[in-house]
């Protein structure tokens, strides 16, 4: 409700003038001190282009001047931007644009006073470990200015690590490193969880961590690949599980990454796996489970499984009454699926038959919240496997169209009669 | 992080964001000052690399050695022991899996490859293969390096300090020039 709409219920008498003024005192102390949202995303970005800024002009490496004076330079920012955090500090305590800038900038100057001194000293170095001395240097940042910027900096220096480690330096190896790390951002993210739920940092901070945690998951992979299907469903099923938890599932669904990544995550999963290449290969796969028990993926697939588990339980105990959500059984179904996948080609079926499952239940999660996003979503979970299906040969053309034709029909007439009853309930 | 506990807390992050980088300059420093000089004679670099910049890439002659079959693995960490030959160069003299004790003159580096061709080589990859210039003058700099490196007649060679497993580049000579003098008169080349 906007403020000036008071004076418009004052003028038509529904309420007091006393009431209304004790509306919008609510609404103003509500809201707090005001804190201009743009000004803080422009005193943000504008200390993310003085501190890279910075670094380019640094890097120009300039030869003229001596070892020493070069060595004082790489300081500079860094003092700069601890200055800066100090007044913040002093001064400015209870402005967020203060904090959040002087921050960022100091999160920078650590990275450009490492890479200079790099330069100086003409170490290439591997750049994991340049990005884990950086983020361990700007982890107290976080804490000591509760800054949400260095904390999502932080989240995505250490995802840079684990991807530098994991997956882009040859010989790869393991960068289990990483999952202490994000332990250690999670202090910060819980404070914005107790504190400062409707904050947009809040959201970001709903995106980031889901979508850090399902790139990395990978770099665990080293010896039975394959077993990583698992564990990454069950990853989508816990961040979905996650999406759902009270806080969280208060959210609107696009400030909700847990629910949507999982969601999607889940669908696209499946979708890839319902053609029978991958399981084909899986088949032909020796599998005697003394060779794969003791692996990192198998570890991590049940570690997650139990995890997800877990809270589906938990969820349900709470609820108390017994009602499905499309996605957050697939992962169980899945490990029972992925199981007889080893032995049996009739697997893709089994698939087949639960992304149509997930697919209908959303289109009923649809309307039953009247909800067109959530409606159309599950459409499309079932165009997609239609589509999907479309590449299968084996499959004769009249009974892909028959489909095609029934599916777009149900758009139609779906949308249509929510859009009929949104309109009566209006009424 | 409020009260009390917050000045300690930011004394204590500005102090350890200068520890660090001091520390690792302290190191270089101590390498620079107290380590051993060596002469890497270098070889001419891929002419076509998409990394040139503001560095010169540099790659070495001589990181070669002969081992025996399995013991090493690509991309295996290993501390290279060194020596000097008749002309005054660098070559490797062992390599170990475990920190030398009787030598200092020592660097930490991975094998690149492993090759057999009739005996069994280990190739190194030092960790000195790039060299800091300005902006502009990087590119003049690596061509007149490449050339050099091509020519018979020029002898390349990169100064590193090495102390203990440290290895800091210095500098990059041709024929016994700074390559940054060379790079700094406008025009050079090399015949």
């Amino acid at each position: 409700m906007k403020l000036k709409d008071l004076a418009t219920l004052v003028d038509a008498g529904v309420i007091d003038q006393a009431t209304a003024d004790r509306i919008a005192q609510y609404y103003i102390d509500k809201a707090g001190p005001p804190q201009n949202k743009m000004v803080i995303v422009f005193g943000i970005f504008g200390a993310l282009l003085v501190g890279l800024g910075t670094t380019l002009i640094l890097a120009h490496n300039w030869d003229e001047l001596s070892r020493s004076i070069k060595t004082i330079i790489a300081f500079i920012p860094l003092l700069a931007g601890q200055i800066l955090c100090a007044y913040s500090l002093m001064r400015k305590s209870g402005s967020t644009v203060w904090r959040e800038a002087s921050s960022t900038f100091l999160v920078l100057a650590i990275g450009i006073c490492l890479s200079l001194i790099s330069q100086i000293y003409n170490i290439p170095g591997k750049v994991s470990s340049f990005m884990l001395t950086w983020v361990l240097l700007a982890l107290p940042v976080i804490y000591v200015m509760r800054s949400s910027t260095a904390s999502m900096l932080y989240l995505a220096g250490i995802t840079f690590y684990a991807c530098e480690v994991g997956y882009w330096t040859r010989p790869v190896s393991e960068s289990y490193a990483y999952w202490g790390l994000l332990l250690l951002a999670l202090p910060h993210y819980y404070m914005l969880y107790r504190q400062r739920q409707s904050s947009n940092f809040f959201v970001f901070h709903n995106w980031f961590i889901p979508l850090s945690v399902i790139t990395v998951l990978g770099t665990v992979a080293t010896e039975i690949v394959e077993l990583m299907f698992v564990a990454y469903m069950s990853l989508f099923g816990l961040l979905y599980l996650l999406g759902l938890t009270p806080v969280l599932g208060d959210q609107k669904i696009r400030n909700n990454g847990y629910l949507a990544l999982g969601s999607l995550g889940t669908v696209g999963l499946l979708l890839g796996l319902s053609f029978d290449g991958f399981w084909q290969h899986l088949r032909t796969y020796e599998f005697p489970i003394q060779n794969w028990i003791l692996t990192p993926e198998a570890i991590a697939a049940t570690i997650l499984t139990l995890a997800a588990l877990g809270l589906l339980i938990f969820q349900k105990v709470r609820q108390g009454r017994w009602m499905m959500r499309p996605v957050e059984t697939a992962f169980l179904l899945f490990v029972i699926i992925f199981f007889i996948g080893t032995v049996s080609a009739w697997v893709t079926v089994l698939i087949n038959i639960l992304v149509l499952g997930i697919g209908i239940l959303t289109i009923r999660e649809g309307a039953r919240q009247n909800h067109f996003g959530i409606l159309n979503y599950g459409l499309l979970i079932v165009s997609a496997l239609i589509m999907c299906r479309f590449f299968d040969t084996e499959i004769s053309f009249i009974v892909r169209g028959l489909l095609f034709v029934a599916v777009g029909i149900g758009f139609f007439v779906a949308n249509y009669q929510m859009a009929k009853r949104k309109k009566q309930n209006a009424v | 992080m409020t009260g009390k506990l917050l000045i300690p807390a930011f004394i204590l992050m500005v102090i350890a964001q200068w520890f660090v980088p001091a520390r690792m300059i302290l190191q270089l420093e101590n390498v620079i000052s107290g380590g051993h000089e060596f002469r890497f004679r270098t070889a001419p670099v891929d002419p076509n690399d998409p990394f040139r910049g503001k560095y010169i890439t540099l790659s070495y002659l001589n990181n070669d050695i002969p081992v025996e079959e399995g013991v090493w693995q690509n991309g295996d960490a290993v501390y290279v022991q060194l020596k000097t030959d008749s002309a005054g160069f660098a070559i490797i003299s062992s390599l170990s899996n475990d920190e030398p004790t009787d030598t200092d003159a020592y660097i930490n580096a991975y094998i690149s490859y492993v090759g057999w061709d009739s005996i069994h080589t280990a190739y190194i990859q030092y960790p000195f293969d790039r060299y800091y210039m300005e902006e502009k003058k990087a590119p003049v700099a690596e061509q007149i390096y490449n050339e050099a490196s091509r020519n018979q007649e020029k002898v390349t060679w990169a100064v590193v300090m090495v102390d203990r497993g440290r290895a800091v580049l210095k500098d990059v000579m041709i024929d016994g020039v700074p390559i940054r003098e060379l790079a700094r008169k406008p025009g050079t080349t090399v015949e």
